[in-house]
């Protein structure tokens, strides 16, 4: 048995998310994202190509559910076009929050797009709203039986507001796929937060392959440090983010060093949209860091002192004030009509987020100190203004991931959502540091993971008898408790101490069954394997060694060896 | 999916297993230690033993030998309980011993192999024995500190990797574990502040402390452990994180530096008490000398002083009254902050020996800002500086601190017109300095200052600086602590003292009785009375009790006053309920309350209340005449007195003699009632000020939800069930305890068992459910509550006995409460 596993997208490169995983013949699709860098055919993932690869009649038979992780359009973009336009049917999973908060994600970037290109609407309103009518949500830690082999459940990631690391598992073969998580919490977030499960493959995010970011608080001091500085300069403070997740943090600090500073300056939140989130964030408490969740009952920290009503108009208004406009990365919308008028003038600062996708104003800002940016053929806008850079992120750096990957101990790691050459450093820390065969792949390509199958068989009394005795006779050796053991046992100081000796006896018709080795007397031609030994005496689950050799054992009844 | 049969076969086996191996030739290691003879004396017995965990005391490797087989189970929880056996039996284990480094080593060995177990209770039981494993093995590390080194080590990264587990009762054990660790080389505490790995050949050669570093980070995990567990999702991670932060700083300098940053950052966290521990870890860094405030950490502290809660001004300033400031501007603006603190808090008054200790630490700045000082006090000449101000209060404190540095090499001339100046505030410099006698201090300041001083002693040479001069950093926190243990001493000396002052005037107002008003001394007693119960509201432990032991006194006392008046007015027998009757019921409780409700009556107290039994059972036996009952417990007491006075001792008041001659006599109560004027004459009130360590029973009840506005409901007719809260103080298994329940005039008990209660020293709390029975059919009823005790001995009024409740009389312990309830059956 193996695990599947094609990348649709988010194959060594950050944009529509979308894997396939097949398990013991049952595919799931974790995410459906869009990429927001292209306006051409890999906008969206190549969902044509994986229906002729896998030889489906269409989506609903070829795939068993989808699972979409958090509400960010890299990895919920495409879904709408997945089952309005693609013609998908089956069931579809995301958190409460997500489902809550999706819709309005898609609509605006919807709207955005009409309105900058016109470019060919892929789906409409409606098609948004029926294909959210189809969604099944999830709690977290919740187990949902997909159908009779299939489980998946739901575990926090922070990250986002609603965000969930997706468990999924057939039969004995289990992985785990993270979405995007970040393991240290921030003002509204919790850290993420998982079992100790028995993982086969482990598909992993690796934004900051390569990164070990320094301490929130240095970040948060900063971030202020800057904001106070243009304000108190005269400055206007253009900060540029997604309507949901980063605006509510920053406004969460800012509004905190408002109150202590007794600060005046006006905040604003461009876009009904980010008012409307900040709505949802408070029902959904449920889903915020342990602080917000202890303390909403006397305040509600997301209902901001400071955040005053806001109208386009104001952008012209002299004075100082701070600015929340979406898009994150100055791709269009406001933030950009806001970054025309405001780019020009040293007083004013504008920060960047952690990430901006390349072809981006945003990306152009990052990389170098541009002067001047071209929007297209006849507009230019001026760079004057300063530019800070957030170091905030809601993604895990490399030490997190590391963590994550040390605390699950999966058998194979697939890292997906990064850039080619850091994806490549952090395989080589996960090969040598953790020894597990990590990989890589590449869009459109697929990895095969062998697992692991769990064999149940019972033993005789005798077997059990003689291991027990075998193991407590170690364990005493071992820190030297028990002295002078008789030098005629078997059993020595051997490394490998775990491993017992018996008889796996597999017959077509029967439970396999372990013996001892005189009792192999009593039943003629058994087949002689290395069983793997759970220790204490109730209940044993060997693990048979590499080959069995089935057909064999099917012919003659069994064949001895070793 | 537990087959018994397989393991109740598995059992003898693993048994017979290690009995074969018991009587087999000793192992090397054994052999070779000293003490292996009482070690293997041991093992026939235990071989006879099946290794029941817990069992077998005698022979602990057998415990463990059990323990360990069980740690491999299959069932997590008995994995976790085998884990916790085995830390039980580390914590008692002796390192020192081969035996016992043997069962340290064994434990630590299964416990590193279940470190990555998927459950979470098996991970807290992992990190708790590791932490215990590690302080055995830190015990013992002098022996050979080169290979124990590396241990040390390899032990602090493996808990690191579990202060990054999941599950947060983990982390928060993980933390505290880390805090204890010793012996741990600078290379890993470096480590564990950074998130980036450092790079270990850089440092390979390096070799600190004689310890060498381990060859190579083997779980990168434990990097950086303590910067993750400063940003923790839980402020009860981050609180230990700190704490433990601030914990290992004593052990590497650079460490502490770089520790210094990160809880500097801390300060700045959204839950207080992370910023109070913080401060505590600061704290804890300067007593140990290895706080180095740099003037970047300045700003921070300013604001800490002028903070909203006074917990972490506080805080603030005990820290600042420690640390040495490198730099004069540093050490100015760390004054100018103590000022603005006063002045916005002029009730803070232990900021004067705050401002006092940091110039003491700070010799040659204070005595700068003396010069300053004295320049502006000659100014302002014409009286414009006036005292009153809080910064000049300040600064002459600081200014007259500098002769006191311990910067013996610099010549620190202060000009005496501080000293003159100093002296108008006498008391706070005094209380800056802690106990100091005033007339020396004053006659120190006049001699400063060039004053003539009445006593011209050759002052410098019995106070001042030779005195305080070598105080070390150390010592001020243990100064500082034992202020605070001095001033609860002070507080106790001041009751004493004030508790024998009222003692007094009792004895006096006794004196008065024959003679005086008995008006004057029941006002005067009652004054007593309320002035006691005002001390024993605001003291606690022993002399808490004692106090209310006191007011119960005092009661009585009353109460055989006013028996007496009444006595003496009308001597004639009365029969019925009269006032007497009433006053001497009264009594009897106020005895019996003195007899039961406190645990730890030394001699001279129970001497007391049985003198006082014995007037009670007199007036008894005067106001209604010769009864053997009452007859038979007199006697019962003066039996009891006199088994108290068996060792000689002591000697039976004149009193108690006189009685216990009139039952010698073998006449009948007739003569006492005759007698009684004589004998009651001969009563002394004697109320000793030796309490021992008395400690008084209490109890609270409390009834959930439910107030007149607030009713429970029930239907009329059938059982309701009541839950109350219940604390119990000091009292023990052997107490009685009854909820009474009165309704009107009908009363139901209800047994209290709380042996399930929590225990908490001397505490005990728990809730409960009470079924009321027998609930009247009415729309609405008031139900009486409370908790009774039952008397150990004592009368044998069994008032109760028809109702199951208890036998003998009983002491009500908790006030009574209120409970109302409202039928919801209404037609």
């Amino acid at each position: 048995m193996s695990i599947e596993c094609l990348l649709l997208g988010a194959g060594q490169e950050v944009g529509k998310s979308c894997v396939v995983a097949t398990i013991g013949g049952k595919r799931i699709m974790f995410d459906c994202g869009m990429h927001m860098g292209y306006h051409d055919h890999r906008h969206y993932p190549d969902f044509a190509r994986a229906l002729a690869l896998w030889g489906a009649p269409d989506f609903t038979t070829a795939i068993s559910c989808v699972v979409i992780t958090h509400f960010h359009l890299d990895h919920i973009g495409a879904l709408p076009y997945f089952t309005e336009v693609c013609g998908y049917d089956g069931p579809i999973y995301m958190t409460y929050p997500t489902k809550a908060l999706a819709p309005f994600m898609l609509e605006d970037y919807r709207k955005v797009t009409m309105d900058r290109r016109g470019e060919e609407e892929q789906y409409s309103y409606e098609d948004i709203l029926r294909c959210m009518k189809k969604v099944i949500p999830l709690d977290l830690k919740q187990t949902v039986h997909v159908d009779k082999d299939l489980v998946i459940r739901a575990y926090y990631a922070g990250h986002v507001l609603g965000a969930a690391m997706i468990y999924a598992k057939v039969g004995d073969a289990a992985m785990v796929y993270t979405g995007d998580y970040n393991m240290t919490p921030d003002r509204h977030l919790g850290a993420a937060q998982i079992d100790h499960l028995k993982l086969d493959l482990l598909i992993t995010e690796s934004t900051y392959a390569k990164t070990i970011r320094d301490s929130r608080h240095a970040r948060e001091r900063e971030f202020l440090k800057a904001v106070h500085k243009c304000v108190s300069g005269g400055g206007k403070v253009l900060i540029p983010t997604f309507a949901l997740g980063r605006a509510q943090e920053l406004c969460m600090l800012l509004d905190d060093y408002w109150e202590r500073m007794s600060l005046k300056v006006p905040i604003y939140f461009s876009a009904g949209l980010t008012i409307q989130a900040n709505m949802y964030y408070k029902m959904l408490i449920g889903w915020t860091s342990q602080k917000i969740k202890d303390s909403h009952a006397v305040h509600n920290p997301f209902d901001f002192k400071h955040v005053c009503h806001f109208e386009r108009s104001f952008i012209n208004n002299p004075g100082p004030c701070v600015l929340f406009a979406t898009p994150g990365m100055i791709s269009g919308g406001f933030s950009l009509e806001a970054f025309k008028k405001w780019a020009p003038s040293e007083k004013n600062l504008i920060t960047l987020p952690g990430y901006c996708v390349a072809g981006t104003v945003g990306h152009k800002l990052m990389s170098g100190k541009p002067t001047r940016i071209n929007l297209d053929k006849d507009t230019h806008i001026d760079v004057r203004c300063q530019i800070h850079q957030l170091a905030f992120s809601p993604h895990t750096d490399s030490k997190g991931i590391m963590d994550l990957i040390e605390f699950l101990s999966p058998k194979h790691v697939i890292l997906v959502h990064g850039e080619k050459p850091q994806m490549a450093f952090l395989k080589e820390r996960i090969e040598s540091e953790l020894g597990m065969p990590c990989y890589y792949p590449g869009n459109n390509e697929s990895v095969s993971i062998p697992t692991t199958k769990n064999l149940k068989m019972s033993a005789t009394e005798r077997f059990i008898t003689s291991c027990a005795a075998e193991q407590g006779k170690r364990r005493g050796h071992k820190g030297n408790l028990v002295c002078g053991a008789s030098v005629s046992e078997v059993i020595g100081s051997s490394e490998d101490m775990d491993v017992a000796e018996g008889i796996l006896l597999m017959n077509k018709q029967k439970a396999p069954k372990i013996l001892c080795d005189d009792e192999l007397a009593e039943v003629l031609g058994m087949e002689r394997h290395l069983v793997q030994f759970e220790p204490m005496v109730s209940r044993i689950e060997a693990a048979v060694q590499s080959e069995l050799q089935r057909a064999k054992a099917a012919d003659s009844g069994s064949e001895g060896n070793e | 999916m537990a087959d018994p049969d397989v393991l109740s076969s598995a059992y003898p086996a693993a048994a017979s297993s290690s009995v074969r191996k018991h009587p087999a030739p000793l192992d090397d290691s054994l052999a070779a230690s000293s003490d292996g003879g009482p070690s293997f004396a041991k093992r026939p017995k235990a071989a006879t033993e099946p290794p029941t965990p817990g069992g077998s005391a005698a022979s602990p490797e057998v415990d463990v030998l059990a323990l360990v087989s069980l740690t491999a189970g299959i069932y997590p929880l008995a994995r976790a309980e085998a884990l916790r056996g085995l830390s039980e039996v580390v914590e008692r284990a002796d390192a020192s011993c081969s035996v016992g480094s043997g069962i340290v080593e064994c434990s630590y060995e299964c416990a590193v192999e279940l470190m990555r177990d998927e459950d979470e209770g098996v991970r807290l039981a992992v990190v708790r024995l590791v932490g215990a494993c590690a302080q055995k093995f830190s015990a013992r590390v002098d022996a050979d500190a080169n290979g124990y080194g590396d241990l040390m080590d390899i032990i602090f990264l493996q808990l690191s990797f579990m202060a990054r587990d999941m599950c947060t009762q983990v982390r928060i054990e993980a933390f505290s574990a880390l805090g204890k660790m010793q012996q741990v080389s600078e290379g890993v505490l470096l480590q564990s502040l950074s998130k980036k790995v450092i790079k270990t050949d850089t440092m390979c050669g390096s070799i600190i402390n004689g310890q060498k570093l381990p060859p190579k980070l083997k779980i990168p995990c434990a990097a950086g452990v303590f910067s993750h567990g400063i940003e923790d999702e839980f402020y009860q991670v981050r609180t230990v994180a700190c704490q433990s932060l601030g914990a290992l700083a004593k052990f590497s300098k650079q460490y502490a530096e770089k520790a210094l940053d990160l809880l500097m950052d801390m300060m700045n966290d959204d839950t207080r008490a992370v910023r109070l521990q913080t401060l505590q870890a600061l704290f804890q860094m300067a007593t140990y000398g290895c706080l180095s405030v740099q003037e970047k950490h300045m700003h921070m502290f300013l604001g800490l002083l002028v903070d909203t809660s006074a917990l972490i001004r506080d805080a603030a300033r005990k820290i600042l009254g420690l640390v040495t400031l490198p730099k004069l501007q540093m050490f100015k603006s760390a004054v100018d902050g103590l000022v603005t603190s006063l002045e916005k808090n002029p009730e803070e008054q232990d900021l004067y020996g705050i401002l006092f200790s940091i110039g003491k630490n700070h010799g040659s700045f204070s005595a700068n800002i003396a010069k300053h000082l004295a320049k502006e006090i000659t100014m302002a000449s014409d009286g414009e500086l006036i005292l009153d101000k809080p910064r000049v209060k300040a600064l002459l404190i600081v200014s007259i601190s500098a002769p006191f540095s311990n910067d013996k090499h610099k010549k620190l001339d202060i000009p005496s017109a501080i000293f003159s100046h100093a002296i108008s505030l006498l008391g706070k410099v005094s209380c800056a300095l802690g106990d100091v006698n005033q007339d020396l201090l004053l006659s120190y300041l006049c001699h400063k200052s060039g004053m003539p001083f009445w006593e011209n002693r050759s002052i410098s040479a019995e106070f001042g600086e030779s005195e305080s001069c070598s105080v070390q950093t150390m010592e001020i926190g243990a100064h500082i602590e034992n202020t605070a243990k001095a001033t609860k001493c002070v507080d106790e000396a001041i009751v004493m003292q004030s508790m024998k002052a009222i003692l007094e005037t009792v004895e006096g107002a006794w004196t008065m009785r024959m003679s005086c008003n008995i008006c004057e001394v029941r006002t005067i007693l009652r004054t007593c009375k309320e002035e006691l119960n005002v001390l024993a509201e605001s003291s606690s432990g022993s002399i808490g009790a004692f106090l209310s032991f006191l007011c119960e006194y005092l009661d009585a006392t009353q109460l055989i006053i006013e028996i007496w008046q009444l006595i003496q007015l009308d001597n004639s027998y009365t029969f019925g309920l009269t006032s007497v009757e009433i006053l001497l019921e009264k009594l009897d409780i106020s005895i019996r309350r003195m007899e039961c409700c406190f645990v730890g009556l030394n001699r001279e107290l129970e001497v007391q209340v049985l003198e006082l039994s014995l007037i009670a059972h007199l007036f008894r036996l005067s106001n209604i005449g010769v009864c053997k009952v009452v007859l038979g417990k007199l006697l019962q007491v003066i039996n009891r007195l006199e088994g108290l006075s068996a060792d000689g001792s002591y000697e039976l008041s004149g009193l108690s003699g006189e009685i216990k001659k009139a039952f010698d006599d073998n006449l009948t109560g007739v003569n006492l009632i005759s007698n009684i004027h004589t004998l009651f004459e001969l009563f002394r009130l004697k109320p000793t000020t030796d309490f021992g360590m008395l400690k008084a029973i209490r109890a609270v009840l409390q009834v959930s939800d439910n107030d007149s506005e607030n009713p429970s409901s029930y239907v009329s007719g059938l059982p309701v069930g009541v839950s109350f809260n219940i604390f119990l103080w000091n009292i023990s298994s052997h107490h009685k305890l009854w909820i009474r329940m009165t309704i009107g005039e009908s009363v139901q008990f209800t047994f209290l068992d709380f042996s399930c209660f929590g225990c908490n020293d001397d505490m005990k709390s728990g809730s409960m459910v009470a079924p009321l029975y027998a609930t009247p059919m009415v729309c609405s009823f008031v139900l009486r509550v409370c908790l009774v005790m039952e008397c150990p001995y004592g009368g044998n009024s069994t008032h109760w006995g028809g109702h199951g409740g208890p036998s003998d009389c009983v002491v009500q312990l908790s006030d009574e409460l209120d409970v109302y309830f409202v039928s919801t059956w209404q037609s």
